[in-house]
């Protein structure tokens, strides 16, 4: 069908294709943006560095969150809403059980902070998948041969459903968690403390992703999704257990915004009920920009927006600030999902027109 | 795809997964007689129950399901008595509520019957979800930004019946202002339109480069505009200087409309009062934007936008132009989101930025949900009651639930999740919504799908 | 065989329409209660009256008694009743009956613009409404004064406990064009309010900063009405003092880190930074994210968006530490004998026996109004010039005089630190009105 249309379609988009402009335009963009930066570089060197890193940090959280969105993307072309708040009720469980259950705080001793935390990793990846897979079970795969827009409407539906349940157990108010990781300095750039909280983020996320691609590329399981993803009728006929692939997919994408709730949790020491919405969204917009169903552009991706966020908060010549920040992450969507469907890694499809 | 009812016989887990399908697998099973026999089940049902909460109530479902039965037997070649029976109905009914909503007694458990000036909220809501419908329920393209068109209409409105823009001095037909006043004053009525106007053509600016994407893409462009407008009209306080938007403090007081020199803001007399007025202006609005609805979706285009929906390969290969189509369907969407958005305004004699969430915009979506996608009788029934439940129903059923169990817990908190809650059940249980359109009904249950979800690849 | 269900059917239908009708068509007795007509169900409570015969008019609370505030407005509506009660719901010859009216919805869990236009429509038209008390939220005042202001037999009163917003009553740096002629169509006044406006709060803190001896000042405000306000009318009060602003921007209430804003206000070189907005969006990230990189060196001040102060505590822990937070008003522990009184006796009917400050200022509110009927010829017009005409001597707020703006000459200004995680009082500040005033 997206063949007939975009023969069919003359727009001032198609015409802008046509005549190779995009790549024109893309570039000067590219190529204004990294005028600004390197400006801002030489301005304010060391604060540019610290900046750059805490966007890398926040990145990555990002990161774990768009690896769930591109993984069942990839697999259903579901949009699934509902991750986001996956992820805050991930985050609400590591708080309850480390804080309350474990009573990890600020002063608790190394080995005992390892060990909680390995363990709070457990029950939260735990925690998450199953959610997840009852999710799919329950409000989605009735749903299967539905018209396409159906789970996608019953996924937002989920998505509010979640979000009271934590408006329910954490307040309207945000859940303020105490330090649990280490807050001292691993290096300092020019007065800028680089904290271990942000390294233990990257250390636990960029294992994860390695593990990922892996196990898609190289299990049995990752191939029974792979052909899954691409036609689930012949990948029955051939043997493969379509239902239980899905679930598995689900339970892993839960596994991983039960990792990233845990580490939003310690990382920003701050939790709130509608975070779920506002990271997922974010962490869509990533996926989307560093191709959908591409694992590794899914965290390209959310490094990217966890850096433009920082960049554009955290520089000082002319900066649009903060007040614009929710604006640029919604118009980068805009213009990728208009100009490349496909993201920065993925490749082109004809869904994408 | 394969069918799916051996599944369920299968493990225990996936009876359980599947249960919420259930009931509409066995209503789907029965004969028609048995069928027939369990509607007037559920119909006397329904009635028992809102005779429960409130017994006129339960008389004018009564009336509804009585003129409902007695179409069927008006001969065919007073057709015209068959279309007209309902919403003549509804019509005195609703006209003539300020007279009588004082006197009835509190319903059971909802509280008191809703004012005159919430049932002028509900009214625009029904604009806004009757306009909505055109997008999903009929052109089937999911709209999550649809709050930018009622954002559009709104600030429109303001910026030309307020004080805003203090330096210029411009009165047009405005009623109940001051000829020294500064600022635009325009009559609010010609606003209207040309708010809707505006919008549409926001509509048509937005709908040109995304419309060419598929279903779930194009729901999540719009609703980046959904979260961008907002923003800018919280920041359009100082864009390069000028203040656009008046930011946070939001744009107060707009003009009211006016007839006959009076403002609908004073009102007249002890009959024509403030409330009344608006309340009458909207029902008319509401008549009028169902008319086009009906009069769209059986017209040439209305019939391009249905064989969209239900398959865009099919269409397309009959001629239909896809583009030019759905941007039709965006472009009178987004009208009347933005004539609603205006009166809205006008109404509230205020804009804010912070009215205009992606909450707004999923809520209307509910609505839509709720009444049935491409039914507008089900529409206006959805966006009635939903937006009465926001306006009053949540806080005095919680009210009430307090008072019974003796607990302290805040209903209206958790709204969102009850109506997360009726998206989902909607949609598992009864997918083509409460008051279904038959084709709609067709599609869900015989499974007219173009593009199988889980079957992405397929072209 | 096709007539006769017809015919049954339409007789059934006629029946039913007739039984509407009927059932329709009995009098508004039951809304009414004596001379007073009460507000509409749907919005309001029940007429609040006990004292002899029924009432001849109707006082109105218009608060948001839904969402996170509500414990708060709610015990406003308890005050109000209380003083009602004390004056033997009399005022003069006047027997008054009171309603608490909800401005909030669902969907907001908050003040929403839709309900305070129908309350406001709702007062103006029902004559029996003599005065409102209200509204808790400026942007809802906004709504409510203009058509109170034009209200069919002259313009009803208001008086307002909490409102801050300047352009309320009069002009100033950060107020909109119009402003506040805008909301008085009529060219009478009939709004008043007993809290000192934003123009005060700020610049009690400047004056406090400058007392701290701090050099330069970087403002961030939460870009809504109150901390947008509040943020400017401080700026400016500093440029009057000549301390220098090293930057003004704004923090987004939904951002998950806010490292990058405080580098950029550690490259800025403040020693200070002001607070604008409210705690509860996303405050204590903020101020965990600031103290984390700018370090204990750098002072932090905010104004009372930021109370409960307990809130600040547990949501950014111990680096508040230190923190000023200003309050306009002055505690209820620094209340005059008449205002210790109140919060002794109130306190007592109420449990845990607690007493929210705005409780004194709604207790106040109430008072004002009362002496303004009373000393009225019984017209809302009048009741509205009366209150613009108020003077309080030994009231709950002590002594105090409202202008012909509407402004109250009491303008105290409390600024508190968090020491060992708790409040204490710094000072109370009165700002010189040379200071406040622009021209």
């Amino acid at each position: 069908m997206a063949t007939v249309a975009s023969t069919q379609q003359s727009s001032w988009i198609g015409r802008i294709r046509a005549a190779g402009l995009g790549p024109a335009i893309a570039t000067t963009l590219v190529v204004l943006l990294l005028l600004w930066l390197s400006v801002n570089l030489a301005k304010t060197p060391s604060d540019f560095a610290s900046v750059a890193l805490e966007g890398l940090t926040l990145g990555l959280v990002y990161g774990l969150i768009a690896l769930g969105y591109s993984l069942v993307y990839g697999i259903l072309e579901l949009i699934n809403f509902a991750h986001g708040d996956v992820f805050m009720l991930g985050s609400w469980v590591s708080f309850s059980f480390a804080a309350n259950r474990l009573g990890l705080g600020a002063n608790t001793s190394g080995i005992a902070v390892i060990g909680g935390l390995l363990l709070t990793l457990l029950v939260a990846m735990a925690f998450c998948g199953i959610l997840n897979v009852t999710i799919e079970r329950l409000a989605y795969r009735p749903l299967r041969n539905a018209p396409r827009l159906a789970p996608l409407i019953t996924a937002i539906g989920m998505s509010f459903i979640l979000q009271n349940v934590g408006l329910y157990l954490l307040g309207p108010a945000p859940v303020s968690v105490p330090n649990i990781l280490p807050t001292g300095a691993v290096f300092t750039i020019g007065g800028n403390e680089y904290r271990w909280s942000s390294l233990i983020v990257a250390m636990t996320t960029i294992p994860i992703l390695f593990l990922l691609i892996w196990l898609v590329q190289r299990t049995r399981q990752g191939k029974a999704m792979r052909a899954t993803a691409q036609d689930q009728e012949a990948a029955a006929m051939m043997g493969i257990n379509v239902n239980r692939t899905i679930s598995f997919t689900f339970l892993i994408a839960g596994a991983l915004a039960g990792v990233a709730g845990l580490l939003y949790a310690l990382y920003s020491t701050n939790i709130r009920y509608d975070q779920g919405f506002q990271l997922g969204l974010i962490a869509f917009t990533a996926a989307v920009l560093g191709g959908i169903g591409n694992l590794p552009g899914a965290v390209l991706g959310a490094i990217l927006i966890g850096l433009i966020q920082q960049f554009n908060e955290g520089l000082s010549w002319h900066a649009p600030s903060s007040q614009w920040t929710q604006s640029i992450v919604f118009a980068i969507l805009i213009l990728i999902l208009v100009f490349r469907p496909e993201g920065l890694l993925g490749e082109r499809t004809p869904e994408g027109g | 795809m394969a069918e799916q009812l051996p599944e369920y016989r299968q493990p225990w887990y996936h009876r359980w997964g599947g249960m919420l399908g259930e009931p509409r697998r066995r209503w789907r099973g029965m004969d028609d007689k048995h069928r027939d026999q369990a509607n007037w089940a559920l119909k006397a049902l329904l009635v028992i129950v809102v005779a429960i909460i409130s017994w006129p109530l339960a008389l004018l479902v009564v009336a509804l399901f009585a003129a409902n039965y007695v179409d069927q037997y008006v001969p065919e070649k007073h057709a015209w008595a068959r279309r007209a029976l309902i919403p003549t109905l509804i019509a005195i009914v609703a006209i003539t509520y300020p007279f009588y909503n004082g006197s009835l007694h509190d319903m059971r458990l909802f509280g008191a019957y809703p004012d005159v000036n919430t049932a002028v909220i509900m009214g625009v809501y029904v604009i806004m979800a009757v306009g909505l419908n055109i997008v999903v329920g009929y052109a089937g393209l999911l709209d999550l930004g649809y709050v930018a068109f009622y954002a559009m209409g709104a600030y429109t409105c303001a910026w030309f019946a307020s004080v805003q823009f203090a330096h210029r001095n411009v009165h047009f037909g405005a009623t109940g202002v001051g000829s020294s006043t500064p600022g635009f004053h325009i009559n609010i009525w010609l606003l209207l339109l040309i708010a809707g106007l505006i919008t549409a053509l926001i509509g048509i600016l937005i709908g040109l480069p995304t419309l060419r994407l598929r279903g779930d893409y194009l729901a999540i462009v719009t609703l980046g505009f959904g979260e961008i407008l907002p923003q800018v009209a919280n920041n359009g306080d100082n864009l390069g200087g000028f203040n656009l938007t008046n930011g946070p403090n939001g744009i107060t007081p707009i003009d009211a409309p006016g007839l006959f020199g009076t403002s609908f803001q004073t009102g007249s007399g002890t009959f024509f009062t403030g409330p009344r007025l608006y309340f009458w202006l909207v029902l008319a609005l509401v008549a009028i934007t169902v008319f086009c609805s009906l009069r769209l979706r059986d017209s040439r285009l209305g019939r391009a936008w249905i064989a969209i929906r239900e398959d865009e390969t099919a269409a397309a290969a009959m001629g239909v132009p896809l583009m030019r189509t759905k941007t039709w369907a965006y472009a009178t969407g987004a009208f009347f989101g933005g004539v609603a958005g205006a009166y809205f305004a006008s109404f509230k004699s205020s804009t804010f930025p912070n009215d205009f969430s992606f909450n707004i915009s999923a809520f209307i979506l509910s609505m839509v949900i709720l009444g049935g996608m491409g039914n507008v009788w089900g529409v206006m029934f959805g966006a009635a009651f939903l937006a009465y439940l926001n306006q009053e129903g949540l806080a005095n059923i919680g009210h009430s639930l307090n008072q019974t169990f003796g607990t302290n817990f805040e209903v209206p908190l958790y709204q969102y999740g009850i109506y997360g809650a009726i998206i989902v059940l909607v949609m598992l249980i009864r997918p083509e919504g409460l008051i279904p359109s038959a084709r709609r009904q067709a599609e869900f249950q015989e499974g007219v799908h173009d593009t199988p979800l889980y079957d992405a690849r397929h072209e | 065989m096709t007539r006769k269900p017809l015919l049954t059917a339409l007789l059934g239908l006629t029946a039913v329409l007739a039984l509407v009708a009927a059932g329709c068509g009995g009098g508004g007795s039951s809304s009414s209660s004596g001379n007073a007509t009460a507000l509409p169900a749907s919005s309001c409570s029940d007429i609040y009256y006990q004292g002899s015969g029924k009432p001849d008019y109707i006082i109105a609370s218009d608060l948001p008694l839904q969402g996170s505030g509500r414990a708060q407005t709610v015990q406003m509506t308890e005050a109000i009743k209380f003083i009602l009660k004390q004056h033997n719901f009399k005022a003069g010859k006047y027997n008054i009956g009171y309603q608490s009216c909800d401005d909030a919805t669902a969907q907001e869990g908050a003040w929403a613009s839709e309900k305070c236009s129908a309350n406001a429509q709702a007062y103006a038209q029902n004559k029996s409404v003599i005065g409102v008390i209200g509204t808790f939220n400026s942007g809802c005042a906004e709504i409510i004064i203009p058509v109170l202001n034009r209200a069919p037999d002259g313009p009803v009163g208001m008086i307002s406990p909490a409102n801050t917003y300047v352009g309320l009553t009069h002009s100033g740096p950060g107020t909109a064009a119009g402003e506040p002629q805008k909301y008085y169509p009529t060219g009478k006044r009939n709004y008043i309010r007993i809290v000192a406006a934003d123009d005060f709060q700020g610049a009690a803190d400047a004056l406090n900063t400058q007392q701290l001896g701090l050099k330069k000042i970087y403002i961030l405000n939460d870009k809504q009405a109150y901390g947008l306000g509040v943020a400017t009318d401080y700026k400016n009060a500093l440029t009057k003092l000549n301390i220098p602003v090293a930057g003004f921007s704004a923090w987004n209430s939904k951002a998950s880190s806010y490292t990058g804003l405080a580098t950029q206000i550690k490259q800025s070189g403040a020693d200070a930074v002001f607070i604008g907005g409210l705690i509860c969006e996303n405050g204590g990230k903020l101020i965990k994210d600031l103290a984390s990189v700018l370090g204990k060196k750098v002072t932090l001040m905010a104004p009372d968006g930021f109370t409960p102060i307990s809130a600040v505590v547990s949501g950014a822990g111990s680096v508040s530490e230190g923190m000023y937070i200003s309050v306009a008003g002055e505690p209820n522990e620094k209340l005059g004998p008449t205002g210790q009184k109140f919060v002794k006796d109130f306190g007592a009917t109420q449990s845990g026996g607690n007493v929210d400050p705005y409780s004194s200022y709604a207790a106040q509110s109430a008072v004002v109004l009362l002496s303004a009927i009373e000393k009225s010829d019984g017209t809302r017009a009048d009741v509205a010039a009366k209150l613009l005409d108020t003077k309080v001597t030994d009231g709950i707020l002590g002594n105090f005089q409202i202008n012909s703006n509407g402004d109250t000459n009491s303008n105290p200004v409390t600024v508190y630190q968090i020491k060992n995680g708790k409040q204490t009082t710094y000072k109370t500040i009165t700002p010189p009105t040379d200071l406040v005033k622009s021209s």
